[in-house]
């Protein structure tokens, strides 16, 4: 495996998704969503209700489940609560894009037919996976990690005295920037797995969904207080998806057959 | 340089190419003539390490072409597949730099430079590749097989969709990579461009029906009829060579006549037409044309 053909090839997936910044919207649209639906929860209607979060007793009892700071309000408590996990929703965007070019990826090189001279170079499938997969992960990465910035500077905007430093944790940091590109990675590889399976890219997208059904679960028991993903469990599972993108990478070259891809395709 | 021993190929329970053997050797170039799915592409496929053969053996200066060798041989095989195959968002000088860097080119704007001057593609070179015309995509895939300067060339319709004065500069770019040594592969529907452009022409249809020159192949068909170009009227002069061979024509300033032994009775011919007063211009043997070899040799084996 060379880095120079791997760079290449995600140099050109980048200068593709440049020229088509149409693909990126899907991702955009997600991040504004994660952005805007905590904030509004948060703050906006108890601003417009006047009705303050820590006047409601199922809420702060719910909120003890995030082991928030001793030094914050009622209100604050909840508001670290709701804020961290909302976090959440930043899974999405990686994933969002992922479904969005991934899938598009392998399926859209097949129906262009470029994908007969790519391969008669000696680029080999692992070099032209990662690098699909890396094409279409820094852009996503990059989209999700802004709109955490603007997520952050909300807080520390818009929230009670203490929240937005008490958000600076460990578990943020293990979210943020592990479990959250490790989920885009296995979002981004299942797709190609089935990108280079089938020959539409509806039916490539539609493998996202196998990692949003479960992410979304996560979230609504957590805001049942059915229990709290702790750091350690966190890292635990941000580990695991690392490991599981790596076994998709190795099944996804696997499953590549060059011949089927070239004969098969007009 | 090439040499493919045995090669074929089957889909399901359809054989599309059998048991072909052939080389091509270093400074040669080899047309590939066939009908369509007379198996060419997949000969050219599985010759760039691109489908693997169910039976057979495919050797790239001595070495075997398989799973483990695949990557380091198609680094000296230059590949022009049927379809361009450009990146449509891309502009000309990315698309090529992006093979460039593939085939690890560096620095490569010096020759991607001079590929855009050879195939007057410079002014083209920021424009997007979906905003070409089709003869100029196919000058992008063409500069593209080329930029890492191969040892071997598989051209799958090289001048497909070219106009003549593009074709012409496709073909002298051709013969300069032969005579530096390239072997070269073409696959072509084109006759006239197989017999102008190769040394040696291979006539595919599911097997290889022959694999010789030019000038062998139309000797497989050759008819034995002489063509004579005599200055003035030529009937007057028919009497004089019926003894040696029958029919004689005579049309114009030519004669045609069918000898049953041309290498004997050809000098004695031209000497009693010269003796007689006939003023000779020309002697030939009559060749048929590549295409009369081509539908007989197709023909032979449908």
């Amino acid at each position: 495996m060379t880095r120079a053909r791997i760079l290449a090839l995600a140099r050109k997936e980048w200068l593709d998704l440049r020229r088509n910044p149409g693909a990126l919207l899907p991702v955009a649209l997600v991040a504004v969503l994660a952005i805007l639906l905590p904030l509004v929860i948060t703050f906006g209607i108890p601003r417009w209700t006047g009705d303050a979060l820590g006047n409601d007793s199922d809420l702060l009892r719910l909120s003890d489940a995030a082991h928030p700071e001793r030094g914050l309000s009622d209100s604050g408590r909840v508001e670290y609560f709701l804020l961290q996990q909302f976090l959440l929703l930043f899974l999405l965007t990686p994933i969002t894009g992922a479904m969005a070019l991934a899938a598009h990826s392998v399926v859209g090189e097949k129906q262009a037919r470029t994908l007969e001279p790519l391969l008669a170079t000696p680029v080999t499938t692992v070099e032209l996976l990662v690098a699909k997969v890396l094409g279409c992960f820094w852009p996503t990465l990059g989209i999700s990690l802004i709109s955490i910035l603007v997520y952050f500077a909300a807080i520390l905007w818009l929230a009670e005295t203490g929240v937005a430093s008490a958000m600076l944790n460990p578990r943020t940091a293990v979210l943020v920037l592990l479990i959250g590109p490790a989920a885009g990675l296995v979002a981004l590889q299942a797709a190609i797995v089935v990108s280079s399976r089938v020959n539409d890219a509806r039916t490539a997208q539609q493998a996202g969904i196998l990692l949003i059904v479960p992410l979304t679960g996560l979230l609504v028991a957590q805001f049942f207080g059915s229990y709290w993903l702790s750091t350690g469990m966190l890292a635990v599972i941000g580990v695991a998806l690392l490991l599981l993108w790596l076994l998709l990478l190795a099944l996804s070259t696997a499953l590549f057959e060059r011949e089927t891809i070239l004969t098969r395709w007009r | 340089m090439i040499a493919a021993r045995g090669l074929t190929r089957s889909f399901g329970g359809r054989t599309v190419v059998e048991n072909v053997s052939f080389e091509v050797g270093r400074s040669e170039i080899v047309a590939l003539l066939g009908p369509n799915g007379a198996g060419k592409t997949t000969t050219m496929r599985m010759l760039a390490g691109l489908i693997a053969p169910t039976r057979g053996t495919v050797s790239i200066s001595g070495i075997e072409l398989s799973r483990g060798t695949g990557s380091d041989l198609r680094q000296r095989i230059g590949f022009l597949t049927e379809a361009p195959g450009l990146w449509d968002r891309l502009t000309v000088r990315e698309n090529l730099t992006v093979y460039a860097d593939l085939f690890g080119l560096s620095p490569a704007a010096p020759t991607i430079d001079q590929i855009l001057d050879t195939f007057g593609l410079t002014k083209h070179a920021g424009t997007r590749a979906a905003e070409l015309s089709k003869g100029t995509r196919q000058k992008v895939a063409l500069g593209r097989a080329l930029v890492h300067e191969p040892d071997v060339l598989l051209l799958d319709e090289p001048t497909s969709g070219l106009d003549p004065e593009v074709t012409r500069s496709v073909r002298h770019l051709l013969d300069e990579r032969r005579a530096k040594g390239c072997a070269i592969l073409l696959s072509t529907h084109n006759l006239q461009e197989a017999e102008r452009q190769a040394d040696r022409i291979a006539v595919l249809h599911r097997r290889l029906l022959a694999l010789d020159t030019p000038a062998r192949l139309r000797g497989r068909l050759m008819t034995g009829r002489i063509v004579i170009r005599i200055a003035g009227d030529a009937s007057k002069w028919v009497g004089t060579i019926v003894p040696f061979g029958e029919p004689v024509q005579a049309e114009g300033a030519w004669l045609t006549i069918t000898l049953t032994d041309a290498e004997r009775a050809t000098p004695l011919m031209v000497k009693a037409l010269v003796t007689a007063g006939a003023d000779v211009l020309e002697v030939r043997p009559e060749q048929p044309a590549l295409e009369d070899i081509y539908l007989h040799l197709v023909g032979e084996h449908p």
